[in-house]
């Protein structure tokens, strides 16, 4: 078969390009971002960039696509009680300032001439410690429960852990949807720092808010996925406007694309109701210490395998959340 | 309650208002270039949609950011919502979960 015959040309970016790529891209990044609550830039730029798009476009093309496809996902996480409104809109404050301070610091870098460097490295440190933390959380979680329950056999239970300090610092705002309680003055400071990371990194961020959401606020893992694609909409649209108006979106491609992740996306956010919260984290922890081996190659010059390392871990990890899905269907249709 | 909600209202009109300022720290002094404003798409042989996009690109960059924005999120919506009718029809409708981990 002649696969060529879907080919088509896009004008604004100026090449011939494969609709089936646009779609398995558009696909394997809408399951990623459905079900890991992030928007997958880290994926879909260097693909596009690796089948023949310039740079910006690429940037431009995934932003507008990652905006698209964060409404399919917010609007099934929302049905599933996933987003928790208050805690998004919190974070967007923070996450601005945050930004701009962290874009700032790479200008200052970018003078000294040491901005890329110092950026790959903070790339990985981050995303290989992340990876690391997570991976030994999922690992010594057995361990962790039996010494807890072992002490509450011998000790009684345990009294709920008392925050005290700058972590009480009113007001205190409880968000009934996470189930948690924390101080406004937290909540900014932790956003602002994940914002700066990824002003700083030159990402969108859902990779460093997840997690962020999980272990410094408490959120649980599925209402930590849902509130975070819905930061990802305010800055996938900003993302899509700014890029646009530099005429850097190829418009074509962006709707082929969330073609394809809107029907991924369904998969991705149906695939948390069967998956949960520890097995989530696992396959996060291995998606982006995969990532991060990406940026090394990069850093090392190996650009092609850098891209096939990224998409080949993005394909694959698809693969393993469809697979995890079917067999958690099957086994609710048998109990 | 209230005066949380109007902290919220202020604060996210703040972030739009001061965010072109955020794009322009994050994105760097090469995109503001004037040569990449000025990229014109040739419309020979272009006919349809990629002519109407074309045409818009070439003229009016504001307002083909504009329609790309707009189109992305109507597109997205519209796909949500046809999504939900086939997946309530085949009787796979979304409900709220319980949360564990």
């Amino acid at each position: 078969m002649d696969l060529s015959m879907f080919n088509i040309y896009l004008p604004i970016a100026g090449l011939h390009f494969n609709v089936l790529i646009l779609l398995a891209i558009g696909f394997s990044v809408g399951i990623l971002g459905g079900f890991f609550g992030v928007g997958g830039a880290w994926v879909v730029t260097p693909a596009l960039n690796i089948f023949g798009f310039n740079m910006a476009y690429a940037i431009g093309t995934d932003l507008a696509h990652i905006f698209g496809k964060s409404i399919v996902s917010t609007r099934k996480h929302g049905k599933m009680g996933n987003v928790d409104v208050k805690m998004g809109l919190l974070s967007i404050v923070g996450s601005v300032i945050g930004v701009e301070v962290g874009a700032r610091n790479v200008m200052w870098l970018t003078a000294r001439g040491m901005a890329g460097p110092v950026v790959r490295y903070s790339y990985m440190i981050l995303l290989f410690g992340l990876g690391a933390y997570m991976l030994y959380d999922y690992f010594t979680k057995d361990q962790r429960a039996a010494k807890a329950a072992a002490r509450a056999a011998a000790e009684g239970p345990e009294p709920p852990p008392q925050k005290k300090g700058w972590r009480t610092l009113p007001p205190m705002i409880y968000f009934p949807v996470s189930g948690v309680r924390a101080s406004l003055w937290v909540i900014l400071f932790v956003f602002f720092l994940t914002g700066w990371l990824s002003g700083f990194l030159g990402v969108g961020g859902g990779f460093i808010r997840m997690p962020a959401l999980i272990y410094l606020i408490g959120c649980p893992t599925a209402i930590a996925i849902g509130t975070d694609l819905f930061s990802v909409v305010f800055t996938g649209a900003y993302g899509c406007f700014t890029y646009a108006l530099k005429g850097r979106v190829e418009i074509f491609a962006a709707l082929i694309m969330l073609c394809g992740a809107a029907v991924g996306a369904q998969i991705g956010v149906a695939a948390v109701k069967y998956i949960h919260g520890y097995g989530i984290r696992l396959l996060f922890a291995i998606m982006i210490i995969l990532a991060g081996a990406s940026v090394t190659f990069k850093q090392l010059n190996y650009t092609t395998l850098a891209g096939i390392t990224v998409m080949g871990a993005a394909l694959g990890m698809c693969l393993v959340i469809i697979l995890l899905m079917v067999q958690g269907v099957r086994k609710e249709k048998a109990s | 309650m209230k005066r949380l909600k109007a902290f919220y209202v202020i604060a996210v009109g703040l972030i739009f208002q001061f965010a072109p300022l955020v794009a322009r720290a994050s994105s760097g002094e090469g995109l503001d270039v004037p040569e990449a404003l000025n990229h014109k798409v040739p419309l020979e042989g272009l006919a349809g949609l990629s002519l109407l996009f074309s045409k818009l690109y070439n003229e009016n960059l504001w307002l083909f950011a504009i329609v790309c924005t707009v189109l992305m999120a109507v597109v997205g919506m519209a796909i949500a919502l046809v999504t939900d009718v086939i997946l309530k029809a085949m009787g796979l409708e979304t409900e709220k979960i319980e949360h564990r981990e």
